[in-house]
C-alpha cells in the first residue's frame, strides 16, 4: 500500500458520504459490505492493524490499532515501540472509549449553540486579528497538553506569529519537584530515566512507578526484568511510602513512613552509607558530606516512624548491592520539601554510583518539558487581572484540575474570549465561550516524541466517529490553528508562515528534517511509509555525564509544611485507572475494581482502623474532610495499610461533566438509569491551596492537614472481592526464595493431586490450549481486564449491579494478602476460566450448552444456553457470568464491539473462552500454509498486553511451547487442586523474600 | 334365541353371595354382580371361576419397555454428537440408569392404567338396562341373563336368596 | 377452630353407606358467599404473582435478587418445598394402600389431590428460575433435525424425567381412584352436572367385570408407585448432592429429602384435611385415630429429620474438611443463622410437642404444630441452597443474597395458584373416597353378629 493512497482514503471517509460506509459507522453500517470497490487495506472481516501513539497520558506509547471494517476496535502495544515494547496499560485500552464516547461533540458551538465552522473559526480569527493587528498579541494565551511533537512546534509558531504569550504545556501531574531537584543536583533542567530494569536492589522513595509515575508501562516491565524470580535470582525492591500503594504492594518491605518525611530518611541513608565508607568509588565525598551535616538517623527514625534499624539496614544492603538504585517524586510525595528530599534521593543515588549506569540524562523523560504549574497561577493572575483577552486551551481541562482555591474557574469569567478545543465535555469546556472540536488522537495526524531519540509517528486510524449516521463535525487541532491562524492575520495559503494546507502536510514537512536528523538516505517516501509501519523513528541517544554540584550539599529537608490544624495529612495520590481525571469518563475504567482496595465506580478514602474505629465509621459510611481550602464527602474504607497520621483519596473522580451519557449512564433494559453516571465519587484537589510551591513550581499534592467527621450518612462502596484472607484456601500461594532456588535447582515439575475416577482419560487429537500464570511476576495491574473487556465484548453494568456480585468482567485480579498489617505480603492472582479437564459445570447442563472441545477448552454455546444457571453454582471459581439483563451500549460505544465475538443476550452464562476467535483465526492462518499453529503465532488478549508477561497461553501438546515449560515448572500449582477439577491453568508461586508471618498460602511444600 | 336378564337387588352381602351360588347351583353362569365397592366375599364367588386379570401382563409390558425406551434414549442420543462433559465418557450407564429406571414406572404405570380401561371396557357408552343408580350408594344387584322360558325360576331363585326386588 | 360438635364422638361404625353417600355429595356443588370471599383474595393474589412473573420475563432474570455466588435462590428452594409437598399424597395412597393402613382411607383423596397440585406448582419454578424461560422446552427429549438432545447426565434433566414421571403418575393413579366416586356422584345428580359427570365416570357401574381389573390394576399402580415416591426427592437430592458445593456434596441427601419431603408432606395434609374437617363437618369420617396416626407419623419423621442435621454437622467436623467446616459454621453464625436456628426449632424442637397423646388428637395444636414444619421446611431449603451457596470455596465471590418484590411476590403467588387449584377441586369432586371410606365400614349383612343395617 502506498501512504498516498491511504491518505486520500482517509480524506473521502472523512469528508463524503460514500466514506459513510467506508468510515463504517452508524446506520450505514449494514451497507458496508461488500465494498463495489474495496480501498486498499480495508478487506472485509480482515482487521487492518495502524500504528500509532497512545496519548492517554504523556508517556506517548506505541499502539496498533485494529480496523476492523472500517472502524477500531482494540488497541494493542506496539511491540517495536521502545517505550512499551508492546505492552498497555488500562488507561490506554480506555482511550477507545473516548473516541466513541457518546457525549463527544458533534460540531462546533457557541455559547453552548451549534454553529457552523466557518462561523466559529471568524469569531475566533477576527478576535486573534484584532489583537495582532492591535500588537495586543499579550493578550492572548494558549494553554495545551504537553505536545513534544509537530503539533507542540506548530502551537508555538502560530503562537509567535499572533504574538501571543508563551504557550503553556500544561500537565496536572507534572513532576515539577523532579526537574527541580535536577536543576540543583546536576544543573540540568529534565528528568532522567531511570534504568529501573537494570538495578538489583532498588529503593523507592513514594515513586508509585507501577501505576503513574512517569512512563509506567515501561517501568512495569523494567520491574519485572529487576524483581522476577528467574534462573533462582530476584532483586530486591523496598518502598517507603506512607499507604500501602499498588508499587509499595509489590515490594519486598514496605517502610510506612510519615508522609513527607522520605527527604529525611533519603539523608539518614546516605549518612550511614557515608560514615561506614561504603560510597562507590569516585563519588564527591565533599558535596555529600555537606549534605548530610544536619542529618540524623535516629532523628530522622522518629520523625518519620521506620525503625533506625531498618534505615542501617537497607542503606548497607542497597550500597553493598552491584546495581542499587534510588526512585522518588510520586505525585503523593509532592510537598513543600520534596525537591531537597528529590535532591537527597540523587544524592543517595550519587553515592551508591547509580548516577550514569541507571540515572540517564538521555533519554529523558517527556515530562522534563511540561510546564510548571507555577506558569498556570500566574496566566491565572493575568486572567483575573483583566490582562488576557483570549485564551485558547487545547484539549486540557484546568477547571477540573487545578484546585478551586487556585481561582482558575473565577478568572475565566473576566477573559473575554474562552476558546476550548476538546473531544468531549469537561469541567472546562463547560465554560468556554467557543468549543471547537478536534478529532480524537486515534483520528489524526501527528507525531510525539515519547523520550529524546524516540519518535512516534500518528495516523488516522479510522475515519471520523458517526454518531446518528453522521460523521462528528471535528477537526484536527492543527487544521484549526492554521485556518484560524491564516485568517487571523490575513495570510494566505501556500505561501509565507502557516502556509500549509493541512496539518498533515506541516507533518510531511517536518519528517523531512527528521529524515535528515536520522540519518536516513533512502528516499524520503520509502523513510516515510516505514515510520508509518514501525510506528516512528528511534535511536538510542547519547548519556551526557553529569557530576553533583556544590549546591546540592545545601539541602534542608525538614519536616514538611502543612496548611490546617487536622487530624490527619491529607494524601492525594494519582489514580492508576483515571490518572489526573482524564480518564473519569470511561465506564471502563469506572467500573475496574481499583487495584489495591478493589472499589469500582466510586471514591472512597482510605482511614488508618484505628481512627474509623473511634468514629466508628464502617466501610460506606460518609465522612466528610475538611481541610482550610474545602471539603469533600466521600465513603470510607478503613484500612491497616496506610500511616495512622494519614488519610488518603485518590484523583480523578468527582467531576462535574455536562453531556447527558455522563449524568445518566442505561446499563439494561428494564433498569433504571444510574444518577450522576460518570460523576460520582469526590475530588480531592478540591482540598488543596492553589499556590504553587516556590521551590519547584509545582501543585503541592502533600500540603494540608484534614478534620474527619461523620456525616452520618452511608453510600456503600463496590467491592467485588468479599474479603482479602483466603481463608488457608490456598488460593494464591508463595514460596520462600531459598526454597524457591531448591526447587528451580531440582527442577522437575510438583506431582499434582490424584483423583481416581471411572472414566477412561480424554483424548485430544491436536491441541490443548492451556495458560500459566506467573503470581510473581503480576502486579496487578489489570491490563488484563480491559484488554479483556475490549476484545470480548464484555458489558459494563453500573454500580449498583457491581456493588451486588453482578459484574461482568471475565477476568479479575484478585489481591489476597498475608502476614501482618505492618509486614504485608500481597499478592495479585489474575482469576479467569481456569477449562478445567473434570469441570464441574459441564456435566450438570441439561442441555450440553457447557461441555468440552476437543482442544481442551471449556466450551460454551450462548445460543443453546437455557440459563439454569446450574454450571455457576457448580463452578468453585465462580468465573461464569449471567446475563442477569440485556445489557446495552450507548451508541456510539456499541462501534467498539468485536465483530469476531457474539454479543451475549438476556439470560445466558457466558465466560472466558481463551479468546477462541483469536485461536480459530490463527488455525486458518496455519492451515493456509499447511502447518499446525506453532507457540507464538497467537496471544490472548490479556496475556498480549500485560506489562510484565505474567500470561502465556499456548498449547499444552506442544512440548516445547514456553507454556508447556512454565506449566512443569517447580513452582507450579493448581488453585483448589484438591477438587480434582485438573485446571488448564497453571499458577506460579510468588517467590517471597520474607515469609509472611503466620504464612498460610504455602501449598505444595 | 333371544335371551332375557332378570335383577335381583339385595340389601346385603351375605344374601347377595348366596343368591349367587344359588345361581350357579341351577346352572345359571351368565351373572352380572353390581356392588357399590369391592366386597372380598362377592369377589372371591365370582372370581372361583375366571382365570386371574391379565392387567399385570400389561404393566410388565409396559415396564419392560420403558426400560429398554430408557436404555436407548440415553445411549443413541449421546453418540450423535460424542460431547465430553467433565471429563466424563459419552456414553457413562450410570446416570442413564436414572432415566431407564424412571420411564419403567412411567410406561408401567400407563400400561396398568391402560389395562383397566381395556379390560374393565372402560369408557362405557351405554348404560347396561340392569343397572340400577342405587348400586352405588348400599345396594348390591345381581343381573343374570337367560332364555325367556327360564326367568320364573330365576326369579323365585333369587327371591329365595333374599332379594329385596326382582323384576325382568 | 373451635372444638367439633358432639355427635362427631360417634363412631364411624354407626354410619351408614347412605349416609357416606350424602355426606360426601352434599359437599360438591354451590359453594357459599364465605368461600366465594376466600377464591377472591386467592385470585388476587395469584394475579399479582402473574404480574411479578411477567415483569421479570420483560427485564430479565435480574428482577429476582440472584447474584454471584447465588445463582439459585428462593426460587428453587420453594421447588424444592412444593415437590416435598406432594410426597404425602402419593405415599398414603400407595404405601399405606400397600402396607393396608386401613386409616388412610378418609384422608387419601384429599392427600393425593394436594399432591398433583403440589406437583402443578413445583413444576412452574424450573419455568420461572430459567434465565431463558422460552428455551426451557428444550430440556426435554423431542426429535430434531439437528439431533440436539438433552445432556442425559444432567441432574436437571433427571429432574425433568423423575417429576413428569411423578405428575403422570400420580394424575393416573388419582383418576382411577376418582372414577367410582363420579359415578356416585352422577347417580345423584340431575340434567347437565349428571351429563357432565355420566362422561368423566366413564360409564361406571361398579360390575364385577370392571372391579375385577380395576382393583387388579389399583394395586399394580400402588406398587409402581411406591418405589417412585422414594426415587423421585432422591432425583431432587441429586441436584444438590451430584454438585460439587460444600454442605450440597453428600451422600446423605438422599434419604435426607425423602424424610423431609414426607415430614412437611404431612403437615401439609393436615393443613387442608383439618379445615374440611371442620367445615364440612366430617367428624364421622376422620376421627382423632386418624389425626394420631398423621400426628404419629410426621413425629417420626421429625425425628429422623433431626437426626440427619446431627449427622449434617458431624460428617462436616468429623471430615476435618476445611471447606466443609467453614460452610457449617458460616450457616449457624453469619447473615443466615436466623434462617439456621429456626429450621431447627420449627423441624426439631416444635414437633416434640406430638409427643403427648393429647396434643395429637387436639386439632388446634396440630394446625399450629404443621404450620411451623412448613416454614421449618422451607427454612430448610433455604439453609441448604443460599448460605450454602454463599460461603462456598472462593473467598473472592462470597456474598448475601436479597430479595427483592419481584421474586418475593412470584412466591406468594405460588401458593396462591396451589390453593385456587385446592378449593376449586373441592367444590367440583368428592374429597372423601365414598367408596373406600364405605369398605372399611362393616359390610351389611343379614345373617351378620352386628346387624349394622335395620
Amino acid at each position: 500500500m502506498s501512504a498516498m493512497d491511504r491518505r486520500s482514503f482517509f480524506k473521502i471517509v472523512a469528508t463524503t458520504g460514500a466514506a459513510a460506509a467506508a468510515g463504517g459507522c452508524g446506520p450505514s453500517a449494514e451497507k458496508l459490505i461488500p465494498y463495489v470497490v474495496p480501498p486498499d487495506n480495508i478487506v472485509p472481516g480482515i482487521p487492518a492493524y495502524f500504528a500509532t501513539v497512545c496519548r492517554e497520558c504523556p508517556s506517548g506509547c506505541g499502539v496498533l490499532a485494529k480496523n476492523r471494517d472500517g472502524r477500531v476496535v482494540k488497541l494493542e502495544g506496539n511491540p517495536e515501540h521502545p517505550t512499551n515494547t508492546g505492552t498497555l496499560c488500562v488507561r490506554a485500552h480506555a482511550g477507545l472509549q473516548g473516541l466513541y464516547h457518546p457525549d463527544r461533540f458533534r460540531g462546533p458551538l457557541s455559547g453552548g449553540k451549534p454553529v457552523s465552522w466557518d462561523e466559529a473559526e471568524k469569531q475566533l480569527a477576527d478576535k486573534l486579528g484584532a489583537l495582532a493587528q492591535g500588537r495586543q498579541g499579550g493578550r492572548i494565551a494558549v494553554v495545551s497538553g504537553l505536545e513534544t511533537g509537530s503539533l507542540g512546534r506548530l502551537m508555538d509558531e502560530w503562537v509567535r506569529l499572533v504574538g501571543a504569550r508563551p504557550r503553556i504545556a500544561y500537565e496536572p501531574l507534572g513532576y515539577e519537584p523532579l526537574r527541580a531537584a535536577s536543576r540543583v543536583a546536576f544543573g540540568r533542567d529534565a528528568i532522567p530515566d531511570y534504568a529501573i530494569g537494570d538495578s538489583t536492589y532498588l529503593v523507592s522513595f513514594g515513586a508509585d512507578f507501577l501505576e503513574t509515575w512517569l512512563n509506567s508501562v515501561g517501568y512495569t516491565g523494567d520491574f519485572s526484568r529487576m524483581h522476577a524470580f528467574f534462573q533462582g535470582k530476584q532483586g530486591t525492591f523496598v518502598a517507603v511510602e506512607p499507604r500501602l500503594s499498588l508499587t509499595a504492594a509489590n515490594a519486598d518491605e514496605w517502610l510506612r513512613n510519615a508522609p513527607g518525611t522520605e527527604g529525611l530518611l533519603a539523608l539518614a541513608m546516605l549518612k550511614v552509607i557515608l560514615d561506614e565508607g561504603l560510597q562507590a568509588a569516585g563519588a564527591d565525598a565533599n558535596t555529600l558530606r555537606a549534605a548530610i551535616r544536619s542529618a540524623d538517623i535516629d532523628a530522622a527514625a522518629t520523625a518519620s516512624g521506620v525503625p533506625a534499624e531498618s534505615i542501617k539496614r537497607i542503606a548497607r544492603e542497597l550500597a553493598k548491592a552491584k546495581g542499587g538504585l534510588v526512585v522518588g517524586g510520586g505525585i503523593a510525595t509532592a510537598g513543600s520539601t520534596a525537591t531537597d528530599a528529590l535532591v537527597a534521593v540523587n544524592l543517595l543515588n550519587a553515592a551508591i554510583g547509580a548516577v550514569g549506569p541507571r540515572v540517564r540524562f538521555g533519554p529523558a523523560s517527556p515530562f522534563s518539558r511540561v510546564s510548571p504549574y507555577s506558569d498556570m497561577t500566574a496566566l491565572t493572575q493575568a486572567m483575573a487581572g483583566g490582562q488576557i483577552e483570549v485564551l485558547v486551551l487545547v484539549d486540557v481541562n484546568p477547571v477540573y484540575a487545578m484546585p478551586p482555591k487556585s481561582g482558575f474557574a473565577e478568572a475565566l469569567g473576566k477573559v473575554p474570549l474562552v476558546v476550548a478545543l476538546a473531544g468531549r465535555p469537561s469541567e472546562t469546556t463547560a465554560r468556554a465561550h467557543l468549543v471547537l472540536p478536534i478529532l480524537h488522537s486515534l483520528e489524526s495526524w501527528g507525531d510525539y516524541m515519547a523520550e529524546d531519540g524516540v519518535l512516534g509517528l500518528m495516523q488516522p486510524t479510522m475515519g471520523p466517529v458517526q454518531i446518528e449516521g453522521k460523521a462528528v463535525q471535528a477537526r484536527a487541532t492543527g487544521d484549526v490553528l492554521l485556518s484560524a491562524g491564516r485568517k487571523a492575520l490575513g495570510l494566505e495559503e501556500g505561501k509565507g508562515p502557516l502556509r500549509w494546507a493541512s496539518f498533515q502536510d506541516f507533518l510531511r514537512d517536518e519528517w523531512q528534517k527528521v529524515a535528515r536528523d536520522y540519518g536516513s538516505n533512502a528516499p524520503f517516501a520509502d523513510f516515510w511509509d516505514a515510520a508509518l509501519r514501525r510506528g516512528g523513528v528511534w535511536r538510542t541517544p547519547t548519556t551526557p555525564a553529569v557530576s553533583i554540584r556544590p549546591e546540592a550539599g545545601r539541602i534542608q529537608p525538614g519536616a514538611p509544611k502543612l496548611e490546617g490544624d487536622g487530624s490527619h495529612v491529607l494524601v492525594v495520590y494519582p489514580s492508576s485507572r483515571f490518572y489526573d481525571g482524564r480518564g473519569g469518563d470511561r465506564p471502563w475504567l469506572q467500573e475496574i475494581p481499583d487495584g489495591m482496595t478493589q472499589v469500582a465506580w466510586d471514591s472512597w478514602a482510605e482511614i488508618p482502623t484505628e481512627t474509623a474505629q473511634k468514629m466508628g465509621l464502617r466501610r460506606g459510611d460518609l465522612v466528610k474532610l475538611t481541610s482550610p481550602h474545602g471539603s469533600i464527602e466521600v465513603p470510607a474504607y478503613p484500612t491497616d495499610l496506610i500511616h495512622p497520621g494519614a488519610v488518603a483519596v485518590a484523583m480523578g473522580l468527582g467531576h462535574k461533566y455536562p453531556g447527558g451519557f455522563a449524568s445518566q449512564g442505561i446499563h439494561a433494559t428494564g433498569t433504571v438509569s444510574q444518577p450522576n453516571y460518570l460523576n460520582g465519587g469526590a475530588n480531592p484537589i478540591e482540598l488543596l491551596s492553589g499556590a504553587p510551591d516556590p521551590a519547584s513550581g509545582g501543585l503541592p499534592h502533600l500540603s494540608v492537614k484534614v478534620t474527619l467527621a461523620a456525616t452520618g450518612g452511608r453510600r456503600p462502596l463496590a467491592v467485588p472481592q468479599a474479603t482479602f484472607n483466603q481463608d488457608d484456601r490456598e488460593i494464591a500461594q508463595w514460596v520462600g526464595l531459598g526454597p524457591a532456588r531448591e526447587l528451580e535447582l531440582r527442577g522437575k515439575a510438583p506431582e499434582h493431586a490424584s483423583h481416581p475416577t471411572m472414566y477412561p482419560p480424554v483424548k485430544y487429537p491436536e491441541y490443548r490450549w492451556g495458560m500459566s500464570v506467573d503470581v510473581d511476576r503480576c502486579t496487578g495491574c489489570q491490563a488484563c481486564i480491559l484488554a479483556c473487556q475490549t476484545e470480548n465484548n464484555v458489558p459494563t453494568v453500573g454500580k449498583a449491579q457491581a456493588a451486588y456480585g453482578r459484574i461482568q468482567h471475565w477476568l479479575r485480579v484478585e489481591r489476597w494478602q498475608e502476614g501482618t498489617a505492618a509486614k504485608p505480603v500481597n499478592m495479585f492472582l489474575p482469576m479467569f476460566c481456569q477449562h478445567c479437564e473434570v469441570a464441574p459445570c459441564e456435566p450438570v447442563c441439561p442441555v450440553y450448552a457447557a461441555y468440552h472441545t476437543r482442544e481442551g477448552l471449556n466450551g460454551q454455546v450462548y445460543n443453546r444456553c437455557v440459563g439454569t444457571r446450574y454450571c455457576g453454582n457448580n463452578c468453585p471459581y465462580h468465573v461464569r457470568k449471567f446475563n442477569w439483563f440485556n445489557y446495552t451500549w450507548a451508541a456510539p460505544l456499541d462501534q467498539q464491539l468485536n465483530p469476531d465475538v457474539t454479543v451475549r443476550q438476556l439470560g445466558v452464562m457466558e465466560k472466558c473462552t481463551m479468546c477462541v476467535q483469536r485461536t480459530v483465526a490463527a488455525k486458518d492462518a496455519a492451515r493456509e500454509v499447511g502447518r499446525m499453529v506453532k507457540d507464538g503465532d497467537m496471544q490472548t488478549a490479556c496475556q498480549q498486553t500485560c506489562p510484565t508477561q505474567a500470561i502465556t497461553f499456548g498449547n499444552l501438546k506442544d512440548g516445547g511451547a514456553l507454556v508447556s515449560k512454565l506449566s512443569a515448572s517447580p513452582r507450579g500449582y493448581h488453585v483448589l487442586e484438591e477438587l480434582g477439577t485438573t485446571p488448564a491453568v497453571t499458577y506460579l508461586k510468588k517467590v517471597v523474600r520474607a515469609e509472611p508471618a503466620g504464612g498460610h498460602g504455602k501449598g505444595g511444600h | 334365541m333371544t335371551t332375557a336378564s332378570v335383577l335381583g337387588v339385595f340389601a346385603h352381602v351375605d344374601t347377595t353371595v348366596q343368591a349367587i351360588r344359588d345361581l350357579r347351583a341351577q346352572g345359571f353362569s351368565d351373572l352380572t354382580v353390581y356392588t357399590p365397592v369391592p366386597v372380598e366375599e362377592i369377589e372371591h364367588e365370582v372370581e372361583k371361576v375366571r382365570p386371574l386379570s391379565a392387567v399385570r401382563l400389561f404393566t410388565l409390558v409396559g415396564a419392560l419397555t420403558g426400560t429398554a425406551t430408557g436404555f436407548f434414549l440415553t445411549i443413541w442420543s449421546s453418540l450423535k454428537w460424542e460431547l465430553v462433559t467433565g471429563g466424563k465418557a459419552p456414553v457413562s450407564i450410570p446416570p442413564f440408569v436414572i432415566i431407564a429406571f424412571e420411564l419403567t414406572i412411567l410406561l408401567g404405570g400407563l400400561a396398568s392404567a391402560l389395562a383397566i380401561l381395556v379390560l374393565g371396557r372402560l369408557p362405557k357408552l351405554t348404560p347396561s338396562p340392569t343397572y340400577d343408580p342405587r348400586f352405588s350408594v348400599d345396594r348390591f344387584g345381581v343381573a343374570v341373563a337367560c332364555p325367556p322360558e327360564k326367568v320364573e325360576s330365576v326369579q323365585s331363585v333369587l327371591s329365595a336368596a333374599g332379594a329385596e326386588e326382582v323384576r325382568r | 377452630m373451635s372444638a367439633p360438635p358432639a355427635h362427631s364422638a360417634t363412631a364411624p361404625a354407626q354410619v351408614t353407606w347412605a349416609d357416606v353417600n350424602r355426606d360426601v355429595i352434599r359437599t360438591v356443588g354451590m359453594p357459599g358467599d364465605r368461600y366465594f370471599a376466600w377464591m377472591c383474595l386467592v385470585a388476587l393474589t395469584l394475579a399479582c404473582g402473574v404480574a411479578a412473573w411477567a415483569w421479570q420475563i420483560y427485564v430479565g432474570i435480574g428482577a429476582a435478587g440472584k447474584r454471584t455466588p447465588q445463582m439459585w435462590a428462593m426460587y428453587i428452594t420453594t421447588f424444592v418445598f412444593w415437590i416435598g409437598i406432594g410426597h404425602a399424597g402419593t405415599l398414603i395412597s400407595a404405601v399405606l394402600y400397600l402396607f393396608r393402613a386401613r386409616w388412610r382411607t378418609s384422608i387419601y383423596r384429599g392427600a393425593e389431590a394436594m399432591t398433583v397440585f403440589a406437583v402443578m406448582t413445583a413444576g412452574l419454578f424450573p419455568l420461572i428460575h430459567a434465565g431463558r424461560m422460552w428455551f426451557a422446552y428444550w430440556l426435554m427429549p423431542y426429535p430434531n433435525q439437528r439431533y440436539l438432545w438433552p445432556n442425559f447426565k444432567s441432574p436437571l434433566v433427571w429432574d425433568v424425567f423423575a417429576i413428569s414421571t411423578y405428575l403422570t403418575i400420580s394424575v393416573v393413579f388419582f383418576i382411577v381412584g376418582l372414577v367410582p366416586d363420579i359415578a356416585a356422584l352422577r347417580d345423584n345428580s340431575t340434567g347437565i352436572k349428571r351429563k357432565i359427570y355420566a362422561v368423566l365416570s366413564l360409564g361406571w357401574e361398579g360390575s364385577d367385570q370392571q372391579w375385577r381389573h380395576y382393583r387388579r390394576g389399583y394395586g399394580l399402580l400402588a406398587a409402581l408407585a411406591t418405589p417412585l415416591v422414594l426415587s423421585v426427592h432422591s432425583v431432587v437430592s441429586f441436584d444438590f448432592a451430584m454438585a460439587l458445593v460444600p454442605g450440597w456434596h453428600s451422600t446423605l441427601f438422599a434419604p435426607f429429602f425423602v424424610d423431609g419431603a414426607i415430614f412437611s408432606g404431612f403437615a401439609m395434609v393436615l393443613v387442608l384435611i383439618l379445615p374440611m374437617r371442620y367445615f364440612f363437618n366430617w367428624y364421622p369420617y376422620i376421627t382423632d385415630r386418624h389425626l394420631d396416626a398423621m400426628a404419629k407419623l410426621t413425629l417420626v419423621t421429625s425425628l429422623v429429620l433431626t437426626y440427619f442435621y446431627v449427622c449434617e454437622v458431624f460428617v462436616a467436623w468429623y471430615s476435618g474438611d476445611h471447606f466443609e467446616r467453614a460452610s457449617v459454621f458460616a450457616k449457624a453464625t453469619k447473615e443466615y443463622a436466623w434462617a439456621y436456628w429456626g429450621m431447627y426449632f420449627c423441624n426439631c424442637l416444635v414437633p416434640l410437642v406430638l409427643l403427648s397423646r393429647r396434643a395429637r388428637v387436639n386439632s388446634v395444636v396440630l394446625y399450629v404444630v404443621s404450620i411451623f414444619v412448613l416454614i421449618g421446611m422451607w427454612l430448610e431449603r433455604f439453609n441448604i441452597i443460599v448460605p450454602g451457596l454463599g460461603h462456598d470455596f472462593y473467598p473472592y465471590t462470597w456474598g448475601t443474597y436479597y430479595p427483592t418484590i419481584t421474586d418475593s411476590t412470584i412466591i406468594v403467588g405460588s401458593f396462591a395458584w396451589f390453593f385456587i387449584l385446592f378449593l376449586g377441586f373441592i367444590r367440583v369432586m368428592p374429597s372423601l373416597s365414598i367408596v373406600e371410606v364405605k369398605e372399611v365400614l362393616p359390610h351389611p349383612l343379614k345373617h351378620g353378629a352386628h346387624g349394622a343395617h335395620h
